[in-house]
């Protein structure tokens, strides 16, 4: 079982993506590229995000990754900063942190196709 | 870059070019209006080939199966031939009934005209083949026989200034739509806020009437701002309806100077973000409707967000400004 699965799947999607959205429009160091006039897109975009942070069903490859973050000029600080608003919707929502280590795993294993490294 | 056939003439579309600007590029006139997909002034009708979805977001299954196309969002991969759609089928038409000034700024003006429609959605007028305008409706089919909008009257603008200075009492319109999904829809009890600027105010008294009609009964604020204090209109109106409904409250908020009568009305002087933010600071478990201008909608929209009311909670409608370029 995936941890996806495990967490509660789509419906754990849901309940994460106005925290987690909240979160990242509240952080200073990468709310700028989140701050745009069609939130109903971004806010797709959020979940988008975390089903493929969860471990969840979808159809991006790596090379789908360094596309859409290419143009941002992400660096290590920008990383942690949504790795910190991952782990603090996680611990809000009381997942176990068992769960919360294999999504970090999860995010970090794109981290270098997302900084284009 | 992709090979457009259009009336016996094939257009080549430059990288990153919608179908519109390809078309007019060629010097076809094809009439649009917001170039942001809100509008519909710009569809053409697809006879070969496929388009990618965003060409057709918003539109209804009907439009869709009959191969409407939005040209301003239209971005093909592939080779398709399209056609100029007659606009006779999609609109209807309206007679003009009345013809009042609000305040200094804003007419309100109301239109006989068969469409069914809920309230808040918006409508686009059509002044003749050429130029087209997205309006608000502030009427509720149950109670108002008119269809009812309210138009600020901007200097040098091509439409309300055709409104307020030509446009006569018994001239006819084309009326495309209706359009837009900032509609009531939320649980009896839940509350509610919802807040304009401006001429917004035309979709939230809607969305208001229809929310009074359809017996909620939480509470509903309704917050109105505006920057100088002449640009306030139906204040009488409004407050006269929250005598009639004892959970609804009405606020007016300005910067600007000057007093009021009756002193019945709800006047604040304060900043529309600041008062709310004082005002709602948990909007958790709120509806919320937001419309007027973009500026205002983007900023109130985060700041309603981020205080709590889920992203599936907030409509807003946006008055773009329609470009000419
Ligand atoms: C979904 C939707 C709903 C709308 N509902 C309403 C409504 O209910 N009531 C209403 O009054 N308008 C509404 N609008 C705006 C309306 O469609 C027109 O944009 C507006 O009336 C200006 O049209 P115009 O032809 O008079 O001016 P234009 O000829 O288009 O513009 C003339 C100049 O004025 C500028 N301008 C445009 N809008 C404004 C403004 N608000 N204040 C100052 N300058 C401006 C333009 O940038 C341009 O430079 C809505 C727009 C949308 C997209
Ligand atoms: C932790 C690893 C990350 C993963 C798994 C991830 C995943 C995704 C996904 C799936 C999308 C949607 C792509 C699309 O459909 O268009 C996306 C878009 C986006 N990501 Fe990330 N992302 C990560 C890190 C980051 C970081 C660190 C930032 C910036 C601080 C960021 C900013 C964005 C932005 C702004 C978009 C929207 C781009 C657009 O609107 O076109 N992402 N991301």
């Amino acid at each position: 079982m995936s941890v996806y699965e495990k967490i509660g799947g789509e419906a754990a999607v849901n309940a994460a993506v106005d925290i987690f959205y909240r979160k990242v429009l509240s952080d200073d160091r990468i709310s700028e590229f989140f701050d745009t006039v069609d939130m109903e897109t971004q806010h797709a975009k959020q979940k988008a995000f975390l089903t493929m942070a969860f471990g969840g069903p979808n159809n991006y490859s790596g090379k789908d990754m360094r596309e859409a973050h290419k143009h941002m000029s992400l660096n290590e600080g920008h990383f942690n900063a949504v790795a910190e608003c991952l782990v603090g919707t996680l611990n809000e929502l009381s997942v176990p942190q068992e769960h919360i280590d294999e999504i970090v795993g999860i995010a970090v294993s794109v981290k270098d196709d997302v900084l284009n490294k | 870059m992709s090979k457009v056939c259009f009336e016996e003439s094939t257009v080549e579309l430059q990288s990153r070019e919608s179908l519109l600007d390809g078309l007019l590029r060629s010097g076809h006139d094809i009439p649009f209006g917001c170039r942001a997909g809100v509008c519909h002034s710009c569809l053409v009708s697809l006879e070969d080939g496929q388009v990618p979805a965003d060409a057709q977001k918003g539109l209804t299954a009907g439009q869709v199966s009959l191969g409407h196309v939005l040209s301003c969002q239209c971005f093909p991969n592939e080779p398709i031939k399209v056609r100029r759609l007659d606009t006779a089928g999609e609109s209807v038409h309206g007679r003009v009934v009345s013809k009042t000034w609000l305040n200094e700024q804003v007419i309100q003006l109301k239109l006989d005209a068969a469409l069914d429609y809920v309230p808040g959605q918006y409508v686009t007028l059509w002044k003749d083949d050429h130029l087209a305008r997205s309006y608000s409706l502030a009427s509720e089919p149950n109670q108002d026989e008119f269809l009812e909008f309210h138009i600020k009257v901007i200097e040098e603008g091509s439409f309300s200034q055709w409104v307020a200075n030509t446009l006569e009492i018994g001239a006819e319109l084309a009326i495309q739509g209706p359009l837009g999904k900032c509609i009531y829809t939320a649980q009896p009890e839940q509350p509610l806020l919802l807040s304009a600027v401006g001429t917004g105010l035309a979709p939230i008294l809607g969305i208001l009437k229809d929310a009074l009609m359809k017996g909620h009964v939480g509470p509903i604020h309704v917050v109105i701002a505006s920057k100088e204090m002449s640009g306030f209109y139906l204040m009488d109106e409004l407050t006269q309806l929250s005598v009639e409904h004892g959970n609804l409250s009405v606020s007016f908020v300005s910067m600007g100077v000057g007093e009021l009568e009756p002193s019945s009305i709800h006047l604040f002087h304060d900043d529309i973000y600041q008062f709310v933010q004082k005002k709602f600071s948990d909007l958790k478990g709120f509806r919320v409707f937001l419309c007027g201008a973009e500026s205002f909608v983007k900023k109130m929209r985060k700041q309603c967000f981020l205080a709590g009311a889920g992203m599936g909670d907030i409509s807003a409608d946006v008055f773009l400004p329609f470009t000419t370029s």
